[in-house]
């Protein structure tokens, strides 16, 4: 007992800082993703249905445009059928998982924040999304192999070459990063409106296609009065421009103003339901 | 200074108030029981002490921070233990623990020397490595009590804290709590009287939203009802043993509780609180010459002051 009571006698060692709390929420949060098969699942599927949009680079080979690897994977239908179904997937356990199993009680009623809960979650959620794009730079490397292989084994030397292309890549990252924010956030809006993964999961689809659809009106409709706003808010006509290495402010403006926007409601959501709880 | 004081307190849920007009103090260092029917608004109560709900009106002040001014300074002098203890299932014991030691702001080698304390205290150093799915519900008990524990809160809140548990934990976490007490200020809720008579220096009894009585155990009991009540076991005539006894003066009603399977009668004699009417009972039944073979005077209990404090009969 004489270390207990040793312990007892020295003043506790805080630390009461806004950012190292923050950073104890984030640590957990991220942990959810790599300390359970949840996020693994996540990673391998994405990873498998990347895979097929990887056909794309048979029409690398075959049109020899000069566009990059990544705008023929991006720009594809493949893609978009499962990237809307990725946000609400990454975030719908998120604030519904832990009013369900009542953990939130216990977070909410540590000296924490609520903004301080809702930042860590929301980083998690995001650096775990942005992981999910790393493997990708390895398809140049195995491209590579491929063909050395190919060389070595029946002496014919392949062309096109997946590169590793500064130009080819930083466009595509930079608009993955910019709107996957903003999904992020909404797929954390709706999975704190209700304690029901599903119903969560439900409302980000649906967000997701409708965002989706929004963006494709102009291709359905022609150009009216109204059509640059679709232009303006189009996902794919984004992907599109900045996969071929177009950088535009515009969209940054966009996702980072509507990002702020859907946090800040979060916020006022997870308050909220606490008075009627 | 108290350590606990709350005024006025509300919370309505809809249309239903679950608490109205709430107030009580808690000094430092008790050991206060909270009573009431379940739906009685214990919880509610002790939700709005630790934060997690807003109240609708009025206030509480935790170690003299306000809970709505200065919610976190509040909560940094709280432990709580939630009804059914929730925990993350995908974390080990000394994981969670870790996590939430960092959370109450704890760094370095605070963090590593009070989760061993608190682990020690609660009897986990054995489950140390287990995943808190795989723990009993006795077990998760101790690490929703360990993890209140961190960071030496003043005022530790425990939800039901011995809800669902089997004798012999119940026992434990009792005497856990009781030796918690030397150190803490404690407000618990529970079902179980017997327990708060046990180990609670106050009690705070609460129906429908409402204080119905907050004093010490002995206080409660003494003015009770029950507290006069006299049962007796004899062989005998009824009628004039009946009559003599109604003629003590402290005595207010005899009720014959019928011949036992055996035989032998029971009368109660139902006098003023504080009273004794034993030996002139047995003296009466004596005089006639009939065989007598029990007389008890009842000792009020918590448990009486809580039947006749919450009765809607």
């Amino acid at each position: 007992m004489s270390e207990v009571e040793k312990t007892k006698e020295q003043a506790l060692m805080r630390n009461t800082s806004w950012l190292y709390t923050l950073r104890t929420l984030y640590s957990r949060e991220l942990r959810v993703y790599f300390c359970t098969s949840f996020g693994w699942v996540i990673f391998a599927c994405t990873m498998a249905l990347l895979g097929f949009c990887l056909q794309a680079v048979i029409q690398v080979m075959s049109k020899a445009t000069g566009e990059g690897v990544m705008y023929y994977m991006l720009n594809n239908i493949n893609f978009w059928f499962f990237f809307i179904f990725l946000f609400p997937l990454i975030t719908m356990r998120s604030f519904a998982e832990e009013e369900r199993q009542g953990t939130l009680e216990g977070l909410l009623t540590a000296p924490v924040t609520t903004s301080q809960i809702i930042l860590g979650k929301y980083l998690a959620a995001y650096t775990f999304y942005l992981l999910l794009w790393v493997p990708l730079l390895l398809y140049p490397w195995m491209s590579h192999l491929a063909n050395t292989y190919t060389e070595w084994r029946y002496g014919i030397k392949a062309e096109g070459e997946i590169t590793y292309l500064l130009a080819d890549w930083i466009g595509p990252y930079a608009i993955l990063s910019l709107s996957g924010a903003f999904f992020i956030a909404v797929g954390l809006l709706c999975s704190a409106m209700t304690r029901s993964q599903i119903i969560a999961g439900i409302l980000c689809t649906s967000f997701m296609i409708s965002y989706y659809f929004l963006g494709r009106v102009t291709e359905l409709w022609g150009e009216f009065p109204a059509a640059p706003i679709f232009h303006y808010i189009s996902c794919t006509e984004q992907v599109s421009s900045f996969s071929r290495g177009l950088l535009d402010t515009r969209p940054l403006v966009l996702y980072l103003s509507l990002t702020v926007l859907t946090l800040a409601c979060v916020k006022r959501v997870v308050d909220y339901r606490r008075w009627t709880r | 200074m108290s350590m606990v004081s709350t005024e006025h307190l509300y919370k309505e849920y809809g249309r239903i108030m679950a608490v109205k007009d709430v107030s009580f103090e808690v000094e430092l260092g008790e050991i206060v029981g909270f009573l009431g029917p379940n739906g009685a608004g214990k919880t509610t109560t002790m939700k709005m002490l630790t934060g997690y709900m807003p109240p609708t009106a009025g206030t509480a002040r935790i170690a003299g921070h306000d809970i709505s001014e200065e919610p976190l300074e509040a909560r940094r002098h709280t432990g709580y233990m939630p009804e059914n203890v929730p925990l993350y299932d995908d974390m080990r014991v000394y994981e969670y623990l870790y996590y939430r030691a960092k959370l109450k702001g704890l760094i370095g080698k605070s963090v590593r020397s009070q989760v061993g304390y608190v682990m020690d205290r609660c009897g986990l150093e054995s489950k140390r490595k287990s995943m808190i799915n795989t723990l009993s519900k006795g077990y998760r008990q101790r690490v929703g009590l360990a993890d209140a524990l961190l960071g030496e809160p003043e005022l530790l809140i425990l939800d039901e804290p011995t809800n669902g548990l089997d004798p012999n934990q119940i026992r434990q976490i009792r005497e856990l709590v009781r030796s918690l007490a030397e150190e803490h200020t404690v407000i618990l809720s529970t079902h179980i009287l017997s327990e708060v008579e046990m180990i609670c220096n106050k009690v705070i009894i609460i129906d429908n939203g409402e204080i119905k009585a907050a004093d010490t155990p002995e206080n409660l009991t003494k003015g009770l009802r029950a507290a006069g009540r006299v049962s007796v076991e004899y062989k005998g005539e009824l009628e004039t043993v009946m009559k003599e006894l109604h003629a003590i003066p402290s005595v207010k009603k005899i009720i014959y509780e019928g011949t036992l399977p055996d035989g032998w009668q029971r009368l109660v004699v139902r006098a003023e609180p504080g009273t004794d009417t034993r030996e002139k009972a047995a003296a009466i039944i004596q005089h006639h010459g009939y065989p007598l073979r029990h007389v008890y005077r009842h000792i009020p209990s918590l448990e009486d002051v809580f039947v006749e404090m919450t009765r809607h009969d």
